[in-house]
């Protein structure tokens, strides 16, 4: 008995502590100190707690509190590396930042997690910044919010607004251009389709085209300096629907088949318009932007109508 | 009844009748029902006048009258019938469709009909063959056998109607007097119409005027065609249908208009041949389908395939196959209602009209507030109730453009707002605001402002004619002087200068008159089109509901 605790004395600190790093980072979740307990029933608790004291006093070790108990996890070497060389709260805004991911958060609700003043965060931040360590994002969402993150991350769609937006502005042009271009592509497959002369059956059915087919066309033509995805592209294609230039048909396709989500495909083809632009809108009437106003005998007569007259004269 | 309806009857009225029917019109419209003594007092017009007026009324059905409200014994009242007014509207495109379908004897025939409101039908043969004969040339003239050939397909495809018969007991206005001994007289017309049962009164006769349209078909009028022919030749004999008058069916052209408007929107949307097939389903149906039925009575493959003209080389696997792509289509003009004979098609004439209604009031807000305020209509017309956000991110539209957008739409009335608090109190912040389009609604009020457009038309070409009133005037005293100088064989050097009178100027403004005029002409009859459209929708949602 006595033999084995002359051995276990002589059992170095620094094996214990190798020892309970290499423990977490089996759990990297954190574990507990009845697990350290468990894996070294020899040591003592002293010693135990000198280890831990020690890894916690160098950074090496977090200490976290859960619902259970404490928790010991292993602290991201690269972090303590980064944030070397600066005090407890840097390093506990910059901790607070990362666990906000590449959503971003907000300086205000850094100030409510961390209970520092503003002044103070706002130095910390412009610290942390010019280090390199965090960036700013401006958030789609309010044009004036910005949102910290690590400087590494890729911001998240909904801070950035996904492929439509650059710098926080809606690029309308840029939606334009694609509407246009995928009808364009629809348009002539239904000509085609019109022109090849076979049965209807089959004429109709080779003017539709899929989603993944649209994609393909306008990914080869190479208008847009971002990566679209076939749900950017079907976001696309739903605006020519609400165009009325489009129709859509959702077909059960066979699993594995290029273009189908869900065991189901998208297929899209262009369709003229029902009716040409009605009467109404042919006359200046239909269009007038004073037209409640307008009464015979009033300051705003058909008789003295300068909209009616130009057209008249047209 | 609208101001604008009314505004634009009184118009209808006076171009078409003058100043004075206009008159007694527009306040029997304003007042509804009224004896002939209270149109007296109430317009200060003499009672030969209100007379005369009533009488050009009835006489073109605008006005009908019956027993007064408070029983038999009390005194007539007259009710003028605002929707036949603005049949008036449509004169041009009626005459047009008799033109397409029966040359020009069928126009003609039309014409005078319309213009008299009602005649005998030897009293139109006759009038209509010499005014052909006056336009053929010298020595030709024309058969009265061919007129009545016309007037009679016109009566059997239900174009023309017999005009109701009038009670005996009602005090009947000269031209309708008819105690007709001859012709068995139909039950329906004992009963007098009522100004209280006005719509029905409406209706009623028609369906009566079609069977009896038939039965004098068969029972009179092979006698009638030959009488309306031989007496004329053997002048001055009674030619035996004076007590038998005419009337043009406007509900029969209506649904021809409809016919044609879903036909020519399955052409655009889909192909030529399959607008054929379904004119060909719709000509089939013509007789069997009620005017104001939802749909068409369900016909076969097989009987399409039949009734086809065989000029469309159509094989039957590709009419199946049109059949199929009509049904798939998102339109739905067709519908599949069973498998029986090949399969059981019909046309599904109120969605057709509906979604004919829904392609006006979009294209009015394409035409009126660009393409992208299209899109959020659209938008809103397929998926009912949306947020702001949610019309922003759908339609790919910078936030501040689709909110200037939506409410400039919701300003014109074109978009709806729909306020759904979490809250009793309503606070913005914890209240969904939700846009939405309501079609019918939207759809009357498209129709009101296209009345007020056409009364707008109407008047600015009153107003271009009022100001080149002198022009005119002189221009066509120097034409009757240069007709009387040709006929007397003048010098050529003399009709110059007669015609040198007017003067360069003055010609351009005449043939810039004439080109307004002509403009404002072909947009009324435009604006007139989008009118059937709405009216026939709004009339065909009121009976589905």
């Amino acid at each position: 008995m006595a033999d084995v605790k002359v051995k276990k004395e002589s059992t170095e600190p620094v094996d214990i502590e190798n020892r309970i790093k290499e423990l977490c980072s089996q759990f990297p979740h954190g574990i507990t100190d009845q697990v350290i307990q468990n894996d070294m029933p020899h040591v003592e608790p002293q010693q135990r707690a000198m280890a831990i004291n020690r890894l916690l006093s160098v950074g090496q070790l977090d200490l976290l509190r859960n619902a259970n108990g404490l928790l010991y996890r292993l602290k991201d070497t690269q972090s303590t590396s980064k944030v070397k060389g600066s005090d407890n709260q840097e390093k506990l805004v910059y901790q607070i930042i990362e666990d906000a991911g590449n959503k971003g958060i907000w300086s205000r609700d850094i100030r409510f997690k961390s209970n520092l003043p503003l002044t103070e965060i706002n130095k910390i931040l412009k610290n942390l910044e010019s280090k390199k360590l965090i960036k700013a994002v401006k958030s789609v969402a309010a044009s004036k919010k910005k949102v910290y993150m690590l400087y590494n991350l890729q911001p998240d769609r909904s801070v950035t607004g996904g492929a439509w937006y650059s710098d926080q502005d809606f690029e309308s042009e840029f939606v334009e251009v694609l509407n246009q271009q995928c009808f364009k592509f629809l348009q002539s497959k239904a000509e085609v389709a019109r022109d090849s002369k076979q049965s209807p059956m089959v004429q109709r059915n080779s003017s539709f085209a899929t989603s993944h087919e649209v994609w393909k066309y306008i990914s080869e033509l190479g208008i847009s300096k971002v990566d679209l995805s076939m749900e950017d592209i079907e976001t696309i294609l739903n605006t020519l629907i609400f165009d009325g230039k489009v129709e859509m048909t959702i077909i059960a396709a066979k699993e594995g088949t290029v273009g189908s989500v869900d065991g189901q495909m998208k297929l899209y083809r262009g369709v003229n318009p029902i009716i040409p632009p009605t009467g109404l809108v042919k006359t200046p009437c239909g269009l007038c932007p004073v037209f409640d106003d307008c009464h015979e005998g009033g300051e705003i007569s058909p008789s003295n109508c300068i909209y009616m007259s130009e057209w008249l004269d047209f | 009844m609208t101001t604008q309806e009314v505004r634009l009857c009184g118009l209808l009225l006076q171009e078409h009748f003058g100043g004075v029917v206009e008159k007694v019109g527009t306040h029997l419209i304003r007042s509804g029902a009224l004896t002939l003594r209270a149109i007296v007092q109430e317009t200060n017009m003499s009672l030969d006048l209100v007379k005369k007026s009533l009488c050009v009324l009835v006489q073109h059905g605008m006005c009908v009258f019956g027993a007064g409200r408070r029983g038999p014994g009390w005194p007539v009242e007259y009710c003028v019938c605002v929707e036949r007014v603005l049949y008036m509207l449509r004169y041009p495109r009626y005459i047009y469709t008799a033109k397409s379908l029966y040359g020009d004897t069928g126009e003609l025939i039309v014409e005078e009909i319309l213009q008299r409101g009602q005649m005998t039908m030897s009293c139109a043969v006759k009038t209509v063959a010499d005014r052909l004969t006056q336009n053929m040339e010298d020595g030709c003239s024309m058969d009265y056998s061919e007129v009545v050939s016309a007037f009679s397909n016109l009566v059997e495809t239900h174009f023309l109607q017999r005009c109701p018969l009038v009670a005996e007991q009602g005090s009947a206005p000269p031209p309708t007097t008819s105690t007709l001994e001859t012709a068995p007289p139909p039950p329906a017309i004992t009963c007098p119409p009522t100004p209280e049962s006005n719509p029905d009164c409406y209706r009623l006769p028609q369906i009566n005027l079609r069977g009896r349209g038939k039965r004098r078909r068969s029972s009179e009028d092979g006698e009638d065609q030959r009488g309306g022919k031989k007496p004329k030749l053997d002048n001055g004999q009674p030619v035996g249908d004076e007590d038998i008058y005419w009337q043009v069916n406007f509900a029969r052209f209506h649904l021809h208009f409809r016919d044609q408007g879903i036909i020519s929107a399955v052409a655009c949307k889909l192909d030529q041949t399959s607008s054929e097939i379904v004119r060909t389903m719709l000509r089939m149906s013509e007789v069997t389908t009620q005017p104001s039925a939802a749909h068409t009575q369900p016909l076969s493959a097989n009987e399409i395939f039949r009734a086809l003209p065989p000029s469309y080389s159509i094989g039957r696997p590709i009419l199946d196959q049109y059949l199929t792509l009509l049904v798939d289509d998102p339109m739905e003009f067709v519908g599949k209602s069973g498998d029986s004979g090949g399969g059981m098609y019909v046309v599904n004439l109120h969605r057709a009209l509906a979604n004919l209604a829904r392609a006006t009031l979009e294209s009015v807000v394409q035409e009126r507030f660009g393409s992208r305020s299209a899109r959020i209509f659209r938008l809103l017309l397929r998926k009912r109730h949306l947020e702001q956000k949610q019309v922003e991110d759908f339609a790919m539209i910078p936030a501040k453009e689709a909110k200037d957008m939506l409410y400039t739409l919701l300003s014109e009335n074109l978009v709806q707002l729909q306020e759904i608090p979490k809250t009793p109190d309503h606070a913005p912040s914890r209240t969904f605001y939700l846009y939405t389009v309501t079609q019918l609604p939207t759809a009357r009020m498209l129709l009101q402002r296209c009345y007020k457009t056409v009364s707008n038309l109407i008047e600015r070409r009153l107003f271009e004619t009022k100001e080149n009133k002198r022009h005119l005037e002189k221009s066509q005293r120097i034409e009757a002087i240069l007709a009387s100088l040709q006929t007397t064989g003048a010098e050529p050097t003399q009709l110059q200068e007669v015609e040198e009178m007017i003067t360069a100027p003055e010609r351009q403004q005449l043939e810039a008159l004439r080109n307004h005029i002509n403009k404002l002409d072909s947009s009324e009859n435009q604006v007139d089109e989008s009118i059937f459209l709405l009216e026939s929708y709004i009339k065909s949602a009121g009976t589905t509901r």
